[in-house]
């Protein structure tokens, strides 16, 4: 029982630093912007969380200067692609480059330090329901907010008014210009956003998950998060199964290694990757259901004219 | 001069910051001064392996006032950089050079065959030269202490241990930690998570998870961050510091530690450099005065008669009287790697590839 | 008065080429802002930073064997980035070419032939080849993004050589610790200045300069490329097979990659490690971009990056500056040139108040 409650907790609390960072993408690439700069702007949001919290002790404090921290990143990333019309592709590996030196730079000397523990339970319901109540108190109050996030998004993109515009500047930026949407300042939102929640994504790691600092510690998940929003076909709710389905198959890997399956362990680490690459290979195959999903001026820059 | 205080070397390197430090300017003309090169592969943390490594060559600034210089160059990751920064810090004059890694074992040997008059010693190194040392850490021996700890304290019978590779100093920690746990506790195990990566601490609170779900209540491990500890803390198991103290922040539920000392392997190399008497060592060093490795000091919660019975053994280690990998010994697989009345040598354990029972869990077969 | 941004009808060639400049110049005004604030001497700092590194001979092998993996990288890189094909695994076909020519040079079989450091040659273009065609076939047959699944593999062979390093090919004489035999002389690059690293290697990049300067200029295949990368309708409509342009793009990069695999294994390290690159695939990317995808340009790209990486190891020594200022550098560095681009397309215009009463130009 309590071994079921530990792997379903390990699994969510796995995901959600990738539900944060792909639902932000996800708002960005709904707007018709690619930015491939997640993991840069995670990693700036992990270190400057990790020192906001280390100096302040406020939790909501460091994930807030991370939103902020990663929206700025983004901002850079906006300003050379939305208004200087750079290649967004390439300016997103500048960003991801980029992101990891500055963190690399900000936290040398942060290197290793450790948060103490801190008891920030989850839920605790009136009512004993096996297996659910455990599970849910379990859980950080970040996980929460992830699970709102996502309601958020969802019902902003698909329910309100204004995610209906961000939606049309995705599909035809010239048609959305010409019935007289700022294309441009929506975009730079959007980006915002989604470098905002990358942020927090990062801060999630260096504050909750991990909890301390260390030089490349997002490990890859920025990229990962990327191709969560592909495997999702910018879906808010596949997103959330991406994520968690990516952070169990890293979990139950070390739950077979602890009972004892004795398989070469680098190939076990493989798994996640190799898992995201057939799933993508199996979404993508699809064209005609891509197509239909994918924002159609994704990664292309707009030029209002004059 | 030799350290003999704690206290007082704490005091005289905490009173140095590591940004004047590594800041200093190189005079090539002044006489008598020791020009020191250290060079780390990562960033120096807090705690940690590289921060273990700054406490060794503070110490020897300490010990020689104003005799020697240090230049550090951190973060230095790859083989191919440094060959590269060895070769500038010997041709800027630098006489005594340190490797703190394994991974400076290749490089440094390239440039100590092209620069004869420069003394130069690697942690981890299994190959000397004419001017070049190695500096090695039986922490075998105290990570047998722990396991002597964490076997009593075990209520599971179950220990867990987070591995990053399976090097040989990875493999004899563990090894000992077994033993150790054996010997007051037969009917101890311990599982075996690999996280194949120094630098995801996010992995390491996993693998906690998935061995304390499993049974695990006294985690041990080789990434040296203090994330398996709080991990561990946060789910009311027991932990064993690996490198540092982590109690720090570990408050409650650290038992005790096994960590490196490297402050005498700065000191003698850097003394006899100033003598001139500096010879190329082959340094294997456990427990005790001078060793290279020492406990962290034992939780208040552990009953006064465990830690009678470690100290004993930290005692019998340092004289000799009882030995780690004595026979008979047989590995996992049931295959007798030490007859009765023998140990193994040192070289012998310096390759070590083989578990020894109770351990549990995936293991590269060469 | 306002500052806007016009279209050019034409891309601009002055700026083209001034751009980098620019970049370069501003990523020199950041430099000298850090220095300051981290309370160096400026001036002092950048004579540690770019001028003590090369005012040697050593110094300069080294400046060059660093650059060579980087400029040739960079250079298959920009084969398939000209036709919007993104390879950004070029470290994972790094770090496969190692394997193949370190299976080569392990093998007992070839030990004492001459043809050992050929073999090893070809094997590590194959292995980075068959590593970028997963990607390709991919892309090509399931429509699966290039970006992710190239990435990804970074980290599947990283997980490899990992692998092998810690179980197959682990040195026999090696103390078990993860690293493969040292590899015999004839499967090393030959040294071309005495007393220095700097070896044959760099030759192979030279000549790759030369062809690719040639494909990309002069043959049908690479003005095809550029078609393709232009305009996918257009070059649909011309007939040319845009499946062709993935799989040309991703096998060059993944060619020059797994070269510069044997380079590292054959050259500085001279044996299988756990790690091979130093992040060699990911800063090409830069070196690629910021030499404008142009095999000239990419040289003097891979020069300055690899200027970068020296001086910040340099500067550490004799300044203490910290370790991380040669990333931030070079992150900087592609940013301010992207920002700069703007410059090739668009032109500045300074436009005075328009009054309200007056309509405006097409909105």
């Amino acid at each position: 029982m309590d071994m079921v409650v530990s792997v379903i907790a390990a699994t969510l609390g796995a995901g959600t630093p990738l539900i944060f960072a792909a639902l932000g993408e996800l708002v960005a690439e709904k707007s018709g912007v690619l930015n491939l700069g997640v993991e840069g702007m995670m990693l700036v949001g992990a270190i400057v969380a990790f020192i906001t919290m280390r100096s302040t002790g406020d939790l909501w404090l460091g994930v807030a200067v991370a939103g902020v921290a990663g929206a700025l990143m983004a901002l850079l990333f906006a300003f050379a692609t939305l208004t200087l019309q750079a290649n967004q592709v390439a300016a997103g590996l500048a960003l991801a480059i980029f992101g990891a030196g500055v963190s690399a730079f900000i936290g040398k000397g942060f290197v290793g330090v450790t948060l103490e523990n801190r008891a920030d339970a989850g839920l605790s319901l009136p009512i004993d329901i096996p297996l659910l109540s455990p599970l849910l108190h379990s859980l950080h109050p970040l996980v929460y907010v992830s699970w709102l996030l996502f309601a958020g998004v969802s019902w902003f993109l698909f329910r309100s008014r204004a995610g209906l515009v961000l939606r049309a500047v995705g599909e035809s930026p010239a048609s959305a210009h010409a019935v007289g949407y700022p294309v441009i300042r929506i975009r730079y939102l959007a980006t915002l956003f989604g470098g905002a929640m990358a942020g927090i994504g990062g801060a999630y790691l260096s504050l909750v998950y991990a909890p301390l600092w260390l030089e490349g510690m997002v490990a890859g998940r920025g990229w990962i998060a990327l191709a969560l929003v592909v495997f999702a076909t910018w879906r808010p709710a596949r997103v959330m199964l991406g994520a968690y389905l990516f952070g169990g198959i890293t979990i139950v890997q070390y739950f077979a290694q602890s009972a004892g399956v004795a398989f070469a362990t680098q190939f076990m680490s493989m798994l996640p990757y190799l898992a995201t690459i057939v799933v993508l290979v199996v979404i993508s195959r699809d064209v005609a259901m891509i197509r239909l999903n994918a924002p159609v001026s994704l990664g292309k820059p707009f030029h209002p004219g004059v | 001069m030799r350290i003999v205080n704690r206290r007082d070397f704490l005091k005289a390197s905490s009173s140095l910051g590591i940004a004047a430090l590594g800041a200093r300017a190189l005079d090539a003309f002044a006489q008598d001064v020791l020009n020191v090169g250290v060079v780390h592969q990562y960033p120096i943390g807090e705690v940690g392996w590289e921060t273990q490594h700054a406490l060794g060559w503070k110490a020897m600034e300490a010990a020689f006032p104003g005799k020697v210089k240090v230049t550090v160059v951190a973060d230095v990751q790859q083989a191919q950089d440094s060959e590269r920064v060895f070769r500038e810090l010997a041709s800027q004059g630098n006489k005594l050079i340190f490797g703190t890694t394994f991974s400076h074992m290749a490089p440094m040997l390239k440039v100590a065959r092209t620069a004869p008059n420069t003394h130069f010693d690697c942690c981890a190194s299994v190959t000397t030269l004419k001017n070049m040392g190695a500096f090695e850490a039986r922490n075998y021996e105290a990570s047998y202490v722990a396991g002597v700890i964490a076997g009593r304290m075990t209520r599971s019978n179950t220990l867990g241990w987070v591995g990053a590779f399976p090097i040989p100093q990875t493999v004899w920690r563990m090894n000992g930690f077994m033993l150790g746990a054996r010997s007051v506790n037969p009917k101890a195990v311990c599982n075996v998570v690999w996280i194949n990566t120094w630098n995801d601490p996010a992995k390491e609170k996993d693998a906690v998870n998935a061995l304390i779900s499993q049974g695990a209540d006294v985690l041990a491990g080789s990434p040296n961050t203090p994330v398996q500890g709080v991990a561990a803390e946060e789910r009311g198991a027991w932990s064993i510091a690996n490198c540092s103290d982590f109690s720090k922040f570990v408050p409650k539920k650290q038992l005790t530690g096994d960590i490196f000392d490297w402050r005498s392997a700065y000191i003698d190399s850097a003394r006899d450099a100033l003598a001139g008497t500096w010879k190329a060592q082959d340094r294997f060093r456990g427990l005790g005065e001078g060793g290279f490795c020492a406990m962290v000091p034992y939780n208040a919660a552990i009953p006064a008669e465990v830690v009678a019975d470690a100290k004993q053994r930290e005692k019998d280690i340092v004289s000799g009287k009882l030995k780690v990998f004595a026979g008979p010994l047989k590995d996992r697989d049931g295959k007798q790697r030490v007859a009765a009345g023998g140990s193994l040598s040192d070289k012998e354990i310096r390759s070590i590839n083989w578990l020894v029972e109770g351990i549990n869990g995936p293991f590269p077969k060469s | 008065m306002q500052l806007r941004l016009e279209p050019r009808a034409l891309q601009s060639r002055a700026m083209r080429y001034a751009s980098p400049l620019i970049a370069a110049a501003l990523t020199l005004v950041m430099g000298f802002i850090l220095f300051a604030a981290l309370g160096k001497n400026p001036p002092a700092a950048f004579y540690a930073f770019f001028i003590a590194p090369i005012n040697s001979v050593g110094g300069l092998a080294e400046l060059f064997l660093k650059a060579s993996p980087l400029v040739l990288i960079a250079l298959g890189l920009a084969v398939g980035f000209r036709s919007n094909i993104w390879n950004i695994g070029a470290e994972g076909q790094l770090t496969l070419g190692a394997i193949a020519a370190g299976w080569v040079a392990l093998d007992p079989a070839f030990a004492d032939s001459p043809l050992l450091l050929a073999a090893m040659i070809v094997a590590g273009i194959l292995g980075g080849m068959a590593w970028a065609a997963i990607p390709a076939f991919l892309r090509t047959r399931f429509n699966a993004n290039e970006i992710l699944v190239s990435l990804m593999l970074t980290y599947v062979a990283q997980l490899l050589v990992n692998w092998l390093v810690f179980g197959p090919w682990r040195d026999p004489q090696g103390f078990n610790t993860p690293q493969s035999a040292l590899f015999a002389d004839g499967a090393l690059f030959p040294i071309l200045i005495a007393n220095t690293r700097l070896n044959a290697s760099v030759l192979l990049t030279l000549a790759a300069v030369v062809v690719s300067w040639v494909f990309l200029e002069k043959s049908f295949l690479g003005y095809k490329t550029r078609v393709v990368g232009l305009s996918s309708a257009a070059a649909r409509y011309a007939g040319f097979s845009e499946k062709r342009t993935v799989w040309v793009g991703m096998l060059a990069g993944g060619a020059a990659a797994g070269l510069a695999g044997v380079g590292e294994v054959a050259g500085p390290l001279g044996q299988l490690l756990p790690t091979i690159s130093p992040g060699y695939g990911f800063t090409a990317i830069i070196v690629a971009f910021v030499g404008r995808l142009d095999p000239v340009g990419i040289v003097f790209a891979g020069l300055l990056m690899s200027l970068l990486y020296l001086g910040g190891d340099s500067a550490q020594i004799s300044m203490g500056l910290p370790a991380a200022a040669a990333a931030l550098f070079q992150g900087a560095l592609l940013f301010f040139l992207l920002g700069a681009d703007v410059l090739v397309n668009f032109r500045v215009r300074v436009i005075r108040a328009v009054p309200l009463d007056q309509p405006r130009a097409a909105l």
